[in-house]
């Protein structure tokens, strides 16, 4: 029984080709939209939570309202909120330091200054921080050429890999002379390209030694700290612990926020899957508006068959053999338009991705679409549902034509 | 003495209401018996077709019982009233009426395929009857391949494919030539002689007087004609 259903929908599907490609491309696009989109987003989650997800024995300690992730669009990057002219003293690290569970504390000291190379002046973010902590923070896959500074380095400095290549007019190399405010420094290294989402955005800043920097801004004023603890399961407690530290310190209830990489990450995630829903919605426009077409094609195919269902059902068909064959056409058309749109969304995702890299959209986040068996699952199960529900009416409409008009001639 | 397999009780067919109101059966009742061969004659317009169309249980009477085998279909669902005419009935149209997109040997095939016969099964069949009407050549021709007369015998292989009971044919030959003609008569006679219930309308004189009762309809109205 099924096989004929197949085999009549083959044959009537073919029959009336031109219109059914066009049918079949409707939902292709819905699907391939459908496909390429949850790819994408796979992809993105992916791409933040690997880069993330390596840090989670990390707390970040700020005063006010702590990081901010509102700002993570296409990997933005995480950025510290506006100074707000409070700071974290020396007393405060000494008691994070002091914490059962915490491994090592590392402050930076962070301002905004003006760097001159070739007599064009741009504004930098400098950071200072001590050597010993530069190179635990920073490993050798985070530099592109040059090193980091040595203990007892002076007047060297290394330059974020947006500093190097966009902010002059010309590249600046290893051994290149940059003034900061008046003073002049040797580029000793160069960060490398960034991963968005990355927890210490380098692209835009010129990292000095802690010595140069006091020197250099006469500032001592400690804006975050970031705190490694031995147990990734203590991470919680100990963030809430640091917190009420620093706040007794201060005597103030929200001096200070000590922010841990899951909760950022949980946000970021949300901010994802918020995204991709939005996306998907505009998939499903486009899946409705398929299975109108479906439904419109279908209803076309019924009146022009009036004479064919009379005779099969002159012949022994019931009701429900009629709608059995429209809807498995229906399914059939849907299911092969579909997969036409799983294909197409393998490769137009790639296709998107490869874009987003080549434009430096994406904030260089490397995103490679991910096609799992459940997306690919779900638009097979999206195109039969379609299929169905779009020729339910169709096939409700054949199945009660009579069969008196096998006998009805124009 | 066969049992009757039709049975109607006082049936009639009115289309349409009011100034267009059409009486195109007037209240009739008849018993046909297994193994009849009826010719219906009756000029164009008479009624004929409407007559076939209530016993093939295509169309329902006005008024008035039908019994098929004993069941009375007037009381019968739509889905009750499909397996009756998949059962019981093989219709032949005048038209041929099979289904385009589909060769012949799978037109025969349909219809034991909404009887839920299995594929194999099917197809043995099938061929079998297509072999029966001299068609053992055509079987994989699609409808516009086929002459009218190959049509029509495509078709006869359709109506016998679920061994009904009975045969009705309306105007087998009327699109044929009269060489097909008298091949597809031959061939409902055949069916006749195996024990089949065989009813054909029919213009034509010589093929009324080899049945074994001729029915006259005029204006509506059934009348049993001495053979
Ligand atoms: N669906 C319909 N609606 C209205 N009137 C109809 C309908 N079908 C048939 N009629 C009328 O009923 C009458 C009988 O028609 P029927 O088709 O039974 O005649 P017939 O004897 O088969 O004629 P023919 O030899 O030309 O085939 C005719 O007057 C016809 O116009
Ligand atoms: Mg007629």
């Amino acid at each position: 029984m099924l096989k004929d259903n197949f085999n009549l929908a083959y044959k009537n599907i073919r029959e009336r080709m031109s219109r059914s490609i066009l049918t079949l491309l409707g939902i292709a696009i819905g699907i391939m939209a459908i496909t390429s989109l949850m790819a994408i987003g796979e992809g993105m989650q992916d791409a933040v939570t690997g880069e993330l997800s390596s840090l989670s024995d990390t707390i970040i300690v700020t005063t006010g309202e702590g990081i901010s992730t509102s700002s993570m669009g296409m990997g933005g990057g995480i950025s510290l909120s506006e100074d707000n002219g409070e700071y974290l003293t020396e007393r405060d690290i000494a008691d994070i330091q002091r914490i059962h569970g915490v491994k090592d504390v590392n402050t930076q000291l962070s301002s905004i200054g003006i760097a001159r190379y070739n007599g064009e002046d741009v504004s930098v973010y400098i950071i200072g921080m001590e050597t010993e902590p530069m190179e635990l923070k920073y490993g050798l896959e985070d530099i592109e050429s040059g090193s980091l500074l040595k203990e007892g380095d002076k007047n060297k400095i290394v330059i974020g890999y947006d500093v190097a290549h966009e902010y002059f007019d010309t590249d600046v190399y290893i051994g290149g002379r940059i003034k900061i405010n008046g003073k002049k420094f040797v580029v000793n290294g160069i960060f490398a390209k960034q991963g968005g989402g990355s927890i210490s955005p380098t692209s835009n800043v010129i990292l000095l030694t802690l010595g140069d920097f006091k020197k250099l801004t006469g500032e001592s004023n400690i804006r975050s700290a970031t705190v490694k603890v031995y147990d990734i399961d203590e991470v919680d407690s100990i963030a809430e612990k640091i917190e009420q530290e620093i706040n007794e310190n201060h005597g103030e209830d929200d001096y200070a926020t000590a922010t841990t990489m899951s909760s950022i990450l949980e946000s970021i995630q949300s901010v994802i899957g918020i995204m991709q829903m939005v996306l998907l919605a505009i998939a499903s426009i486009a899946l409705v508006v398929a299975s109108i077409g479906i439904m419109n094609t279908m209803l076309t195919s019924v009146m022009e068959r009036t004479h064919d269902i009379g005779i099969m059902k002159a012949i022994g068909a019931t009701n429900k053999d009629v709608m059995l064959i429209f809807i498995i056409e229906g399914i059939l058309v849907s299911v092969v338009g579909g997969t036409f749109g799983i294909l197409f969304g393998i490769f137009g995702s790639q296709a998107i991705s490869a874009l987003m890299a080549r434009s430096g959209m994406g904030g260089g986040i490397t995103l490679i679409p991910v096609i799992t068996m459940t997306s690919v699952g779900l638009a097979v199960g999206v195109s039969i549902l379609v299929g169905i529900l779009s020729s339910l009416y169709p096939a409700w409409k054949a199945a009660r034509m009579s069969p008196i008009e096998a006998v009805r001639y124009e | 003495m066969n049992k009757d397999v039709i049975v109607t009780k006082n049936i009639s067919k009115t289309y349409g209401k009011g100034d267009v109101k059409v009486h195109a059966l007037r209240r009739t009742s008849i018993n046909i018996t297994l193994g009849d061969y009826i010719a219906i004659i009756g000029p164009s317009g008479s009624g004929k077709s409407t007559f076939m169309n209530l016993i093939g249980c295509l169309d329902k009477p006005s008024s008035g019982k039908l019994f098929i085998d004993g069941t009375d279909v007037s009381q019968l669902n739509e889905n009750q009233l499909a397996t009756i005419r998949r059962e019981k009935i093989g219709f032949i149209f005048q038209k041929y009426n099979l289904i385009p997109t589909l060769n012949a040997l799978e037109n025969v095939s349909l219809s034991m395929s909404f009887a839920g016969v299995k594929n194999k099964e099917r197809l043995k069949r099938a061929e079998k009857l297509l072999g029966m009407v001299d068609l053992s050549k055509r079987m994989l021709h699609k409808p516009s391949e086929l002459s009218g007369g190959e049509q029509q015998r495509v078709a006869i292989a359709r109506a016998l494919s679920n061994d009904p009971s009975i045969i009705l044919a309306d105007e087998p030959t009327g699109n044929v030539d009269t060489k097909s003609g008298s091949r597809i008569m031959g061939i409902l006679e055949d069916i006749n002689n195996k024990g089949e219930t065989v009813i054909t309308v029919t213009h034509d004189p010589n093929i009324a007087k080899r049945a074994k009762r001729i029915l006259k309809i005029q204006d509506g109205v059934v009348s049993e004609e001495n053979a």
